[in-house]
């Protein structure tokens, strides 16, 4: 059972649909319509490179040329976390690298070397997909998690100078911080998680079985992706903080001005 | 003469180029209770904040308990000072989890926590102890401002540094927190206190200006 193809002209129809969503946002006055239209257009370019490089990523099968794709994608998703969080770069864009660099080595490697046992994990037809759906997940994550702690860090710091102030450790006095990061961070994936197979077939799920697999191979792989995409964006995430940490508090635990501006 | 718990050596405080304060030195022993006081914008709470390490000192040096403040000594001395900050605002629902937070940090952890004293402590600042029960929003300012003297108290530490303890208070709510950090000072706390209040101030042992 193969995928049916989509034309050039039937994507083009396909396309159309975006009018629906222009539209309304047209409508109520949301100031969105330009920024949504050139997401659409930088999607579809962006999407067609990947189609053509991923055809020579996949015919090289260069474990070089791979590793090397990772690390500028690596860079790319550091680069839109610090532009998206309004943090500094300077004091934000290292920590983040090596969380997302950590975060998908470490998840990738294992998924790829102890749950499918491939031979060769820089394989790119596993290599490439895995990691990047890791770096895409990471990002959003990372996005919403960093934003949380460091706009709650910064409008409540009488709670977080209260408990620094009455013996807390550095790490005590951040925790609640974390937290209620971890909880806007997480909180939908965990939702969609509880309700997944039920209110909606999710998207890994979906093209394998239009890709041919069995339901069967497809639910596998889909419990996995979603698990290795929390393990890492946990693991990035945590990473992230502590490493930043050196740099966005002095010695006496105070925070630095983080936010750019 | 006892070793000072606080003692501040000819300190300043200065924003960019604007100064605050300078050659200020205090020397406060267990049992005393000082109050800074002085207009707004002198460098009152930053004073207070410099004490804890939160704002760096342009020039002198602080000591609690003979330790000098310093990077590597910050967690030493804040092990020896309690700190109420003006209108606090604790993220807790219940007022009963908002009394428990200090107590869950390590540092707190071997302090024995007596409900037996917790009410004792409530009575004595005029507060009725079903607000143990209740919830956070539901007290108000000079309730709040009462429950965290109380529950600073029972962290037992040597130094309290509270801003503004009486701002939200009526003169009989403010008449029984003189008289419950008195109590407190006999026991050998030592109090620094900043306040605009003139009935707290003039209870205190000595007045600071700024």
């Amino acid at each position: 059972m193969g995928t049916i193809d989509i034309s050039y002209l039937s994507l083009g129809v396909g396309l159309l649909l975006s009018a629906i969503p222009l539209y309304y946002l047209w409508k109520y006055k949301t100031r969105l319509v330009k920024a949504t239209a050139i997401a659409i257009f930088r999607m579809i370019v962006q999407l067609l490179l990947v189609g053509v490089y991923m055809k020579y990523l996949f015919a090289w099968d260069n474990p070089w040329i791979n590793a090397l794709w990772v690390i500028i994608m690596v860079l790319v998703a550091s680069h839109t976390a610090v532009t998206r969080t309004n943090l500094k770069a300077n004091l934000l864009f290292i920590p983040i690298s090596i969380g997302f660099l950590f975060g998908a080595i470490s998840i990738g490697f294992f998924f790829l070397q102890l749950v499918l046992r491939i031979d060769n994990v820089f394989q790119a037809q596993y290599f490439i997909p895995i990691l990047g759906t890791l770096m895409g997940n990471m990002l959003s994550s990372n996005v919403i998690a960093l934003n949380t702690y460091y706009q709650g860090l910064f409008r409540e710091q009488q709670l977080y100078y209260y408990l620094l102030g009455n013996g807390a450790s550095f790490s005590e006095a951040r925790a609640p911080f974390i937290s209620q990061a971890l909880v806007k961070a997480f909180s939908p994936l965990i939702a969609n998680m509880a309700v997944m197979g039920l209110v909606a077939l999710p998207g890994t799920m979906i093209g394998q079985i239009l890709g041919g697999s069995s339901p069967n191979v497809a639910i596998k792989y889909q419990m996995m992706i979603i698990i290795i995409n929390f393990a890492a964006s946990m693991l990035s995430l945590i990473i992230t903080i502590k490493l930043s940490s050196k740099h966005t508090f002095d010695d006496f635990g105070v925070l630095k001005p983080v936010f750019k501006n | 003469m006892t070793k000072p718990i606080l003692h501040i050596i000819d300190a300043s405080i200065a924003y960019g180029k604007t100064t605050l304060f300078t050659n200020l030195n205090i020397e406060l022993h267990p049992s005393n209770m000082y109050c800074i006081v002085g207009e707004s914008g002198q460098g009152k709470t930053s004073l207070l904040k410099s004490i804890l390490g939160f704002i760096p000192l342009k020039e002198g040096s602080i000591h609690i308990l003979g330790v000098e403040l310093s990077k590597s000594n910050i967690h030493k001395t804040r092990r020896y000072s309690s700190w109420i900050p003006q209108e606090l605002y604790l993220p807790e629902e219940w007022v009963k989890d908002m009394i428990a937070v200090p107590f869950k940090l390590q540092e707190n952890k071997h302090i024995h926590f007596s409900e037996d004293r917790l009410k004792a402590y409530l009575t004595a600042l005029g507060l009725d102890h079903n607000i143990l029960m209740r919830r956070v929003t539901e007290i108000s300012g000079g309730q709040r401002q009462r429950l965290m003297i109380a529950i600073t108290a029972m962290l037992d530490k040597p130094l309290m540094i509270i801003d503004e303890p009486t701002s939200a208070l009526d003169p009989h709510a403010i008449s029984l927190v003189i008289h419950f950090l008195k109590e407190l000072n006999k026991q050998g706390v030592a109090i620094l206190a900043v306040s605009h209040d003139r009935i707290f101030a003039a209870n205190c042992d000595k007045r600071i200006y700024l």
